[in-house]
């Protein structure tokens, strides 16, 4: 049992992914890993077929303050089916760069998640940002949600969200 | 200037409707004080001393008549009659009720003006110059792109939770009054050798407790461009600014721990990939629209000359002395810019009251093409007056106590709320700006004295911009004691520079009579036609410090 609900493209969802400590054996199940356990792994997994994931610290674990590069992904996207961004607390917004950077540098197609301290007036921003999928508080219902997603009815700049039919530039857009 | 079309309508009211649901969230409990308390502050609500406050946004310092009524309204019906304009060109109420804010912004909205990002850690109400676009010598009106900049900026999806507050500043003249090399970052429109408008870019000015002026980042990027360029330096800012200590979180420490080089590389590097993908290069019909707005107003051609403005000087000495000291020379022939000082001798800097505002409001409609501005040093503008009015104008001023002669003067000094107000200080700013008001209420003296920007701080935020005061005067707390430090030499203008402590602080008794020393050691030491500011510069600290200590 998780401590959340999922929220995949706005639709409740069922976990079927684990978050895997460094020190625990991996399985043949989709697997969430650190970012130093898949640059650490990288040749042995190679050889696993299974979804792999990886979770990508703000904080940087304590180790440098501005949090781990979204960039270090670059060399093993192909190989990943998810990346969950961890918000230590709602007003550290580095992961909104981030998942810019997954969606829009990279083309990151798989599952971008938000894990950690995701709160209901960051839920829109994060959407444009590209993130799809949310770990909520089990007491919100999907309505809370989607209320939360359209609480604004436009926005003056593009983000990973919109397609913008082909046209490129700044321009306003409706939500 | 430029008008809401339906979308910008729909997407105030929409904010409005959210910040009621949060504020309601919160009341109910719903939102802890520290989970609302971003929010709160994202729409210009700050909790203080003694009550809540609601800071307003007036986009680049521009406002028309039926805003600044409906600002005077705003002070009647939900605070105690007076307003406060602040250095970032915005207003503030003092005591607003939180459950009555959502009402209040929904007036506001209803004359296309609200609160969004006037605090948080976000990217802030830009600020520009209060003469744009009736000043000679402009290269562009500012606010084309600072309007471009507000846009882009709102609600902008990844720039939401910065490590910490982002300001801009954009100055279309040489003459920079926008302080724009103190803030995060500071744009300068330019023309380039084929004629194109473009901005030269400073990135890491602030003042706080670690003042920096801002460093060059590049000299030239075009129009169509400038948003990819400021999302680079934002997105570098919020990937790699500090957030493990607030007060090291501003980009101007991540400039200064990064140096200038490494950064230019990192924000050329995000600039490149941002640029290629075309995504922010703004569209022509786009700057069109937007430059649209900000067409000259419908000037008459006059003669150069009036000589009813002549005559009027002639027989008024006090109006002639407001002509001096507060009349700017403007673009356009017969017209004048016209300052209002908000600081009467020994009133508060940069309060107005309803009664004031309405008439401020009333003569903008009449005589100044609809228009006032409001200043980075808290005060007020007429940008458009008629030589041939300008006379009724001042009468009207001066019935309404608006009408003091001292721009740029020693009395026109900026201050901070101070202990009064505010949650942070350490010391009181208003009454000791009222007492130095007072101590040089002689206008002659000021007159004769030039020259010279005090500006006082209650902490070490510098909210008052004392770093940057040719006088700068900075409120201490040693012991439970109010102490005053000074500092000389600071600018904020295109030679922008931070002042330098004086030495020991002064107690509240005697830090006027520190004051008058520092201004009788000018005035007895100046050469010819020499500034207070000139003449430190040439003469350095050590005669104001023995004056001062010995």
């Amino acid at each position: 049992m998780t401590d959340y609900h999922l929220v995949i493209d706005g639709a409740t969802a069922t976990e079927s992914w684990h978050y895997l400590d460094d020190d625990a054996p991996l399985t043949d199940a989709p697997s969430i890993i650190t970012l130093a356990r898949l640059q650490a792994e990288a040749d042995t997994l190679k050889s696993r077929s299974a979804p792999l994931g990886v979770i990508l610290h703000a904080d940087g674990l304590g180790k440098t303050d501005h949090g781990e590069d979204v960039r270090a992904l670059a060399p093993y996207l192909d190989r990943l089916a998810l990346v969950a961004l961890h918000f230590p607390i709602y007003r550290n917004g580095r992961g909104y760069s981030a998942a810019r950077v997954l969606r829009q540098e990279f083309g990151f197609t798989g599952e971008l998640r938000a894990t950690g301290d995701v709160l209901y007036d960051q839920w829109a921003m994060m959407n444009r940002c590209g993130i799809n999928a949310f770990e909520l508080a089990k007491d919100i219902s999907l309505d809370t949600f989607k209320t939360a997603l359209g609480e604004l009815s436009g926005a003056y700049q593009p983000a990973a969200d919109q397609n913008q039919g082909g046209k490129k530039g700044w321009r306003r857009s409706r939500l | 200037m430029y008008r809401y079309d339906e979308f910008d309508h729909k997407l105030v009211a929409d904010r409005v409707n959210q910040f009621r649901g949060q504020v309601e969230r919160r009341v109910s409990g719903a939102l802890t004080e520290d989970q609302f308390k971003p929010l709160r502050l994202m729409n210009g609500v700050y909790l203080q001393l003694h009550a809540y406050m609601l800071r307003v946004a007036i986009p680049y310092g521009t406002l028309c008549s039926a805003q600044m009524r409906m600002l005077a309204h705003i002070a009647r019906k939900y605070d105690r009659g007076y307003g406060h304009f602040t250095t970032r060109q915005n207003i503030q109420y003092n005591w607003p009720a939180l459950d009555k804010i959502p009402d209040l912004l929904d007036e506001l909205a209803g004359v296309e003006m609200h609160a969004i990002q006037t605090s948080g850690n976000c990217i802030r109400n830009v600020t520009s110059d209060q003469y744009a676009g009736a000043i000679e010598g402009e290269v562009e009106d500012p606010r084309i792109i600072s309007e471009i900049i507000r846009q882009w900026s709102t609600f902008h999806p990844e720039f939401t939770y910065l490590p910490r507050k982002f300001k801009i500043a954009v100055t279309g003249h040489v003459n920079d009054r926008a302080a724009i090399k103190l803030h995060d970052i500071g744009l300068v429109v330019k023309r380039n050798n084929d004629g194109d408008i473009g901005y030269e870019v400073h990135v890491g000015g602030g003042q706080g407790r670690t003042p920096f002026v801002a460093k060059k980042m590049t000299d030239f990027v075009p129009k169509a461009k400038l948003l990819a360029y400021l999302e680079a330096v934002m997105r570098v800012y919020n990937m790699l600014g500090r957030r493990d200590n607030s007060y090291k979180a501003r980009i101007k420490i991540l400039v200064h721990e990064t140096g200038q080089e490494e950064m230019q590389r990192l924000i050329e590097a995000e600039f490149s990939k941002i640029d290629a993908s075309q995504m922010l290069t703004v569209p022509q019909e786009e700057i069109d629209r937007i430059s649209a707005y900000f067409a000259p107003p419908a000037f008459q051609t006059l003669a150069a000359k009036s000589d009813g403005f002549t005559q009027a000087q002639s027989q008024d000495a006090d109006f002639a002395r407001f002509v001096r000291a507060n009349v700017v020379a403007h673009k356009q022939a017969g017209y004048a810019i016209v300052n209002i000082s908000l600081k009467p001798i020994g009133g508060v800097p940069g309060d107005a009251t309803d009664a004031q505002m309405d008439v401020i409001a009333d003569l903008a409609e009449k005589y100044s093409l609809d228009e006032v501005r409001v200043t980075h040093e808290q005060n007020l503008v007429l940008p458009h007056v008629k030589l041939d009015e300008l006379k009724t104008v001042y009468d009207a001023l001066a019935a309404h106590d608006l009408a003091t002669a001292n721009l740029g003067l020693i009395s026109d000094q900026i201050a901070c709320p101070g202990l009064d107000y505010c949650n942070l200080a350490n010391a009181r700013s208003i009454p000791l700006a009222q007492e130095i008001s007072e101590r040089f209420a002689d206008l002659d003296r000021q007159y004769d004295i030039g020259e010279l920007k005090i500006k006082i701080s209650g902490c070490i935020n510098a909210c008052g911009h004392h770093h940057v005061g040719h006088i700068g005067i900075l409120g201490v707390d040693k012991k439970g004691t109010e102490f005053y430090q000074i500092s000389l030499g600071g600018a904020a203008d295109e030679n922008a520079a931070i002042g330098q402590i004086t030495g020991r602080a002064f107690t509240e008794e005697d830090i006027v009579d520190a004051i008058e020393t520092v201004v009788t050691t000018y005035t007895d030491l100046r050469a010819d036609g020499e500034r207070f500011i000139d003449t430190y510069n040439r003469l350095g600290m050590a005669p104001f410090k023995e004056r001062l200590y010995d």
